[in-house]
């Protein structure tokens, strides 16, 4: 009997995405391999550092050094000069309110020069073509700009042009892109997504965005997750971890208890996963890029 | 009224649906789903709950859910089938929704 192609898909989410190393965890010592990984937005940054081969500490430990409050720190004052007088400063698709030299430094820093060919697991990137509207699967180049790409928060971090297009962030066409595993022919797909949350107040203009791309974001969620569970041939296991805390933009504090909470809610998958695997004679998957 | 109890998953998949659409096939198309014993719910199952609705409804009928725990809700909803199915508190419930 030969083993069923597994592939995991980690969505959007921010620093909720460290849940997934806490899968990978449960996933390891349970013996269970993963044949690809998809990562889109925050998830890109976990999928990546899986894909590499990095232990449980590696990722939690890059991930608090890259995602820390000055990322955002630096206001671009010709980009809002652009946005309230168009006419006079210009004003094009690489607009954002924040300069992402810290970003593209800690990126740098945390994947170096690593490319896709480096990964020991295939690695897909999701971003979202920002002329198009299309979702970009990414699967070659360095791995440092397909995520760079694929976290372009909008309004906030400048597009970032891979292979000669211009991305925002990948849950604008689809946060948690089963999608691609489902094309790529994996067989059993966990996948690991994450609801945007609803701002408790809105007391200024920024929560007022932030609310209302929750509600497009959480509406594209169920459409596209609904979808691709009835068109998929196999099983999509949704893994979705329920936090006992608030978990802001920036909480990198809260690592080690996104980390325990992911492995929980994988460990509650457990039963049935290993039941599916045990049972299916399904081919693996051809999912190298 | 049919009682389900267990996984609705891949492995599970056939069996239930052999056992829904011959509720139907034997005229029963008003159907109500009793919930409560279902400790989980995967994208296979989703396909079970989906062809059942699909044919009872075809037939006249309607697929109605009763007493989800909050797991399995929380999967119905994420993918979109508690605003396809009507889903009630309780069994008795289910039943008096349809009309008389």
């Amino acid at each position: 009997m030969s083993r069923p192609g597994v592939a995991l898909v980690i969505g959007s989410g921010g620093v909720k995405c460290a849940a997934s190393i806490g899968l990978m965890r449960c996933l390891h010592s349970e013996d269970i391999p993963i044949d690809l990984v998809v990562g889109c937005s925050g998830g890109a940054i976990y999928a990546a550092a899986i894909a590499l081969g990095l232990d449980a500490a590696s990722a939690a430990s890059m991930t608090t050094t890259l995602w820390t409050r000055d990322v955002t720190s630096q206001p671009d004052r010709r980009a809002l000069l652009s946005l309230v007088f168009p006419k006079w400063f210009g004003f094009d698709g690489r607009f954002g309110l924040k300069k992402d030299t810290i970003l593209n430094e800690r990126l740098a820093q945390g994947f170096g020069n690593a490319t896709f060919a480096d990964c020991k697991i295939p690695l897909f990137i999701t971003a979202t073509d920002f002329r198009t509207g299309e979702q970009v699967t990414i699967t070659e180049g360095r791995i440092a700009d397909a995520v760079r790409a694929s976290i372009a928060i909008p309004f906030a971090f400048p597009p970032w042009e891979v292979n000669g297009r211009l991305c925002v962030d990948g849950f604008l066409s689809d946060p948690l892109p089963v999608g691609v595993a489902i094309r790529e022919g994996a067989h059993v797909i966990v996948a690991m997504g994450f609801e945007s949350p609803n701002q408790e107040r809105i007391t200024s203009g920024g929560r007022f965005a932030f609310q209302l791309s929750s509600i497009m974001t959480n509406n594209l969620l169920r459409a596209s997750f609904a979808f691709h569970g009835l068109a998929h041939h196999s099983e999509v296991i949704a893994v979705l971890p329920q936090f006992s805390q608030r978990i802001r933009l920036f909480d990198t504090g809260k690592i080690p208890m996104l980390i325990d909470e992911g492995e929980a809610a994988m460990r509650e998958q457990l039963p049935y996963l290993r039941r599916l695997l045990a049972a299916s004679s399904a081919p693996q998957t051809t999912g190298a890029p | 009224m049919v009682a389900i109890t267990g996984s609705i998953d891949a492995l599970t998949a056939d069996t239930l649906v052999t056992a829904l659409l011959d509720e139907l096939q034997a005229g029963h198309i008003r159907l109500v789903a009793h919930f409560a014993g279902v400790e989980y719910t995967s994208s296979a199952g989703l396909r079970v709950l989906l062809t059942t609705l699909k044919d009872a409804r075809q037939r006249g009928g309607d697929l109605r859910l009763a007493e989800i725990r909050p797991n399995v809700k929380q999967v119905l909803d994420l993918s979109g089938f508690t605003s396809i199915l009507k889903c009630y508190a309780e069994v008795s419930m289910a039943v008096a929704s349809f009309p008389k």
